[in-house]
């Protein structure tokens, strides 16, 4: 009897389950996405005006990702955001397809400053979405005021067991290749070695590798001085008023999310349709204010809160933004870079 | 004295265990309280975090999710592990040592390699990644923990139970029915509950076979690592360790009893 219940109760519970009529639906667009890129309010907007229904799933980092797309080409997603260097490794290996600029209406509003880059020099592949620039955060209640000013300053002996470095490889190397004057895409093994040995110096200053948990480290005051990413910063800063941001002067990393479209999506139209969606300035204004992220889209960027628009944490000005630079895959020499980056951290 | 001074220290060193496995839980429970975005250190005490939970329908519809999967993924392993583990019992068949063996090869074998084998078989079988591949991999994962804890309580009953139920004229069908589903209840019930923990929180193998249509909790706090996680994932958290406990709570009180009578 009690075994009979259990059946029905099954049964009943597959019968009522409402995700059946999802596999019939056809008029869908499945986007795979960082988590905070989309908020609820920008997906209903695009479902309510196109009546196509949007299923949204979420990413931890580009390695995640790129992994589930390789394992399973045909994986369902019609829209993705990998970071520019992931774009031109997915191109490279065909898992991602041309995108229809006549179909973009909203396409011009993208500042060119973040197109025709090394990882998408044709723009073929790839739609710039939001973007976040490595600098130097300290905390003026610590460090004297503009008291640092280049990459290179951290190597300074004040900062003895002090900073705060990105743990992420390619973060770390950037750093150190730039403050070398060497591109931060180097595939040159001998300029890989040099950054390792120039990081390998900087050891004794480094306090703590950390990645996700900036925003509460610079606004707690667990650390004063270190690397961090401008949206970050300027979120916390909204709640600690010590905290500065800067671009160093010798250069620094544009990390640029891009919208692409995998090989295999089945909604190719659909996707179109969203990208020219998220491109017109009222939304792209809308993604930039609840993502914390600087949009490249110029238009949007005019329509933002004066207070945010104008501030150099979030949109440094032209001659500052020229100094950025975008990482490209490193292709051979990346894991090259992945063994210098563990012993770094082993030998520390 | 020294029986004092020993049960002083059986004391002590079971507040450390307790306490040691309770903090953690503890300070995320407190910490949805916290009046703050982004900081760690106490700001003040709020409501606001369990507010924005009840409106952010995003998470609602994935908690949901977990919670339908747990429940049916919990209840298809419990039957099929049960019978299972009542035919390795029971009967006597080709194969059976290797067939017992390998349900404890799928316990003990890593969930990563789990995960992409089933991506593979679903590739292969060209099943579109969602709801129904995500059940199915809850399911066969929960399979031998289920078949264990029940097998376990059999290897305890009284052989002789089933063939004096046959001296008196029972068939396999009223024995499996009125003595061995109301024998092993408490381990199905144990089994079932732990299906249910083990879907709830599965990470890697759900990475790996589901599809864009259906996102699951345990991935989507994952994903929202990279902004921050939100002391409202702290309130969501708590909900969930509140369910737990008011499960717990029920089948002590309920099965408990039973569980000792027989």
């Amino acid at each position: 009897m009690l075994f009979k219940n259990l059946i029905s109760l099954v049964l009943l519970s597959v019968l009522l389950c409402p995700f059946n009529t999802t596999f019939a639906a056809d008029n869908v667009l499945n986007i795979y996405t960082w988590a905070g890129y989309l908020s609820d309010a920008v997906i209903s907007q695009f479902e309510t005006e196109t009546g196509i229904h949007v299923n949204v799933a979420t990413y931890v980092n580009n390695e995640v990702l790129y992994a589930k797309l390789k394992a399973n080409p045909d994986s369902g997603y019609d829209i993705i955001m990998p970071s520019s260097y992931f774009i031109s490794r997915m191109r490279k290996q065909a898992l991602i397809q041309k995108i229809d600029h006549s179909k973009l209406a909203h396409y011009r509003n993208i500042n060119p400053a973040f197109l025709s880059k090394e990882h998408d020099p044709d723009n073929e592949y790839s739609i710039p979405y939001l973007w976040n620039g490595t600098g130097i955060a300290y905390n003026i209640r610590y460090q004297a005021e503009k008291s640092v000013n280049t990459w290179q300053d951290f190597w300074l002996p004040r900062y003895k067991n002090q900073l705060l470095l990105i743990d992420d490889t390619r973060e770390c190397f950037s750093m150190a290749l730039i403050a070398l004057g060497y591109s931060v895409n180097d595939q040159d093994p001998d300029h890989i070695k040099a950054a390792f040995e120039k990081l390998k110096a900087l050891m004794p200053n480094v306090k703590l590798f950390n990645m996700d948990a900036q925003r509460s480290i610079y606004l707690d005051e667990d650390i004063t001085i270190g690397m961090g990413l401008n949206g970050d910063i300027f979120l916390a800063s909204a709640q600690n008023s010590y905290l500065r941001f800067i671009y160093p002067k010798e250069g620094f990393v544009i990390t640029l999310d891009s919208i692409a479209i995998p090989v295999e999506a089945k909604h190719v139209a659909n996707a179109h349709l969203f990208i020219d969606f998220v491109l017109r300035p009222e939304i792209a204004k809308k993604i930039a204010l609840e993502s914390g992220f600087s949009t490249p889209n110029r238009a949007a960027k005019e329509l933002l809160p004066l207070k945010v628009r104008t501030n150099p944490i979030l949109y440094p000005d032209a001659e500052t933004l020229k100094k950025g630079q975008f990482q490209t895959d490193v292709g051979e020499a990346a894991p090259l870079y992945e063994k210098y980056f563990e012993r770094l951290k082993l030998e520390e | 004295m020294n029986t004092h001074m020993n049960r002083i220290s059986k004391v002590a060193y079971l507040l450390a265990i307790y306490l040691f496995l309770y903090m953690p839980i503890l300070v995320l429970i407190v910490y949805s309280f916290n009046d703050s975005s982004f900081s760690l250190l106490w700001q003040g005490f709020t409501f606001r975090w369990y507010e924005s939970l009840m409106q952010n329908t995003d998470l609602q519809i994935v908690a949901l999710h977990s919670l339908l999967v747990g429940f049916l993924a919990a209840t298809g392993a419990t039957g099929i592990g049960t019978l299972a583990a009542v035919s390795l019992y029971r009967y006597q068949f080709f194969g059976k040592k290797l067939i017992h063996g390998l349900i404890f090869i799928l316990i003990i074998s890593p969930d990563i390699v789990t995960g992409i084998s089933l991506l593979i078989l679903f590739s292969t079988l060209k099943m579109s990644l969602g709801f129904w591949t995500l059940l199915l991999s809850h399911i066969t994962f929960c399979i031998p923990f289920v078949t264990v804890t029940v097998y376990s309580r059999l290897t305890g009953q009284d052989k002789n139970l089933f063939e004096a139920a046959k001296d008196l004229g029972a068939t396999e069908g009223t024995i499996f029915r009125r003595i061995l589903i109301p024998l092993l209840w408490p381990a199905i019930c144990a089994g079932w509950l732990l299906s249910f923990t083990l879907s709830m929180d599965d990470v890697i193998i759900s990475f790996f076979v589901t599809g864009p249509e259906f996102d699951i909790l345990p991935l989507k706090i994952f994903s929202m690592v990279r902004v921050g996680i939100k002391p409202e994932i702290n309130a969501l958290c708590s909900v969930m360790f509140g369910l737990t406990l008011v499960i717990v709570l029920v089948y002590q009180l309920t099965l408990g009893k039973n569980n000792d009578a027989i």
